[in-house]
């Protein structure tokens, strides 16, 4: 059969999610009340979790998703970071418990079972920064030349001449000397680095911080790597 | 098919007519049938330079436009019967040449001659770019300064993207370094830059280096190539360039400043 019917695809969403920080009910409904009388067409039929890392486990859950959806949400189900027995319960009684791999950083030092817990978690969906892949460009970039490397690292196999312009979302990596200009994480990327085995510059760039040819005195003419600390760029050399 | 060689720089002045005319009169002088090509049009030099200035009836233009056969605008030298110069119009500007009807002229010239030099026009316009186009090989023509550097390595970028050769994917086009008006006095005193200074930047191989001389002023003036004057440091290394086209091994001459006698030295003559 060449088309299914059904097909299943993973997708991350945004999903509002309402932390609560006591058990007392009527607390919760009054402060939630206040809260959708603010803007109650932006929270009219809202799907949310509620998260219950911070209260007991002898809460009422048919009561707290009955609160919920008496005010007007969708009630997905729960999360949190809590124990195995608790989100054995809450799926006996019918609930739906969503994972999280966010662990309260308190909480793991404090209480060793619950950071067991968390990292036994199946991960589900981490949204991540993307993997830079490389482009990789052979020979000498000459004078009046620009080459970007969107969303990519670059690797010049070759010098950058001056008056040259090499770019990259992610890392430069010059296998000769650089002598024109080079901008590192040109979309905003702050661990973005530079690497030349000769550096004589005209410009470094990384994450729009920049150097011009006089702040590199210290380590002109020198294999070096450039990277920022504290969003002040720092060179270092490589040998 | 004959080796189409660009004679090209970027800068102005730096010697690309000088060049042209020595290196295609000594490839001639060899036995090569050679045809000089004048790509500057609306600035025609090489007649100058070669000493047929009074015997230009055609010119470069008139056989693109259809007004005269490749025949009658030829310029047979003189001196070698192998050489011919096809020189640029003066009266015209640049945009007077096209692709398809430059590629026609050099496809034609090609089956007459061995080697075609094309003498570029300075800048990186359309009549640079058309001057290295088609061509197989280039001659990057250096002074030793670090302009005339930085218009080369632009030069050197364009004929790695704009040439035919780079369009169409094939093999790219060889490039050759040529240092012209080189002082290895005043590259010691630190006041021009050293020819291992201008190979470390421009990465290229290099063909040539010909010393500063009188000679080249003096040839010029006189309509005739240096390569003619065979006592002149420049003309000494253009003839060792020439040999270097042809595949020969020849070391490189003129690269550090005479020694002064002991007699000066001790007198401080």
């Amino acid at each position: 059969m060449a088309v299914a019917s059904i097909e299943f695809k993973g997708t991350s969403f945004t999903l509002s999610v309402l932390h609560l920080k006591t058990s007392n009910l009527a607390a919760i409904r009054a402060d939630l009340v206040s809260k959708v009388a603010q803007a109650p067409d932006f929270f009219y039929l809202v799907p949310i979790l509620v998260n219950i890392e911070k209260l007991d486990v002898s809460i009422d859950y048919q009561a707290v998703k009955t609160l919920i959806e008496e005010l007007n949400f969708t009630f997905v189900g729960f999360t949190g970071s809590v124990t195995n027995e608790q989100r054995k319960l809450i799926r006996k009684f019918g609930f739906s418990f969503v994972n999280t791999t966010k662990v309260n950083t308190s909480q793991k030092v404090t209480t060793l079972e619950k950071v067991v817990t968390a990292k036994t978690d199946i991960i589900v969906e981490v949204p991540q920064r993307p993997l830079y892949t490389d482009k990789v460009h052979r020979g000498q970039i000459r004078s009046g030349q620009q080459v970007y490397a969107k969303d990519q690292n670059l690797v010049v196999i070759g010098s950058v001449s001056a008056g040259a312009e090499v770019i990259a979302d992610g890392n430069i990596h010059v296998y000769g000397s650089l002598r024109g200009r080079a901008i590192a994480g040109a979309q905003g990327h702050h661990k973005a680095q530079i690497y030349c085995q000769k550096l004589e510059a005209e410009l470094v760039s990384i994450n729009g911080n920049y150097w011009l040819s006089e702040s590199m005195e210290q380590h002109w003419g020198l294999p070096v790597y450039i990277h920022l600390t504290d969003s002040e760029l720092t060179s270092s050399k490589l040998i | 098919m004959a080796r189409i060689i660009v004679v090209t720089s970027g800068k102005g002045g730096v010697g690309k007519t000088t060049s042209s005319a020595a290196i295609g009169l000594g490839l001639a002088l060899k036995g090569n049938k050679v045809v000089l090509i004048d790509f500057d049009i609306g600035l025609r030099n090489l007649d100058l330079i070669m000493g047929c200035e009074r015997r230009v009836v055609y010119d470069f233009v008139n056989v693109i436009n259809g007004e005269a056969t490749l025949n009658q605008a030829l310029i047979k030298d003189k001196r070698v019967s192998s050489l011919s110069i096809l020189p640029a119009s003066q009266t015209r500007d640049k945009d007077a040449l096209n692709k398809e009807n430059v590629g026609k002229v050099l496809e034609d010239l090609g089956k007459l001659y061995d080697y075609i030099i094309c003498d570029s026009p300075a800048g990186i316009e359309a009549g640079a770019m058309m001057a290295l186009y088609y061509a197989d090989e280039a001659i990057v023509t250096t002074n030793p300064e670090v302009s005339s550097v930085r218009d080369s390595d632009r030069i050197l970028g364009m004929l790695a993207s704009r040439s035919r050769r780079a369009e169409l994917g094939l093999e790219p086009i060889k490039e050759h370094l040529l240092l012209t008006r080189y002082s290895p006095k005043r590259v010691e005193e630190g006041e021009m830059l050293s020819v291992e200074d201008v190979e470390d930047i421009l990465s290229i191989p290099l063909l040539g280096v010909i010393p500063e001389s009188q000679a080249v002023l003096k040839a010029s003036n006189a309509g005739e190539p240096v390569i003619l004057d065979t006592e002149s440091d420049a003309g000494k290394a253009y003839q060792d360039v020439v040999d270097r086209l042809l595949g020969e091994t020849v070391d490189f001459r003129f690269l550090v400043a005479e020694k002064k006698g002991i007699f000066s030295r001790i007198f401080g003559g």
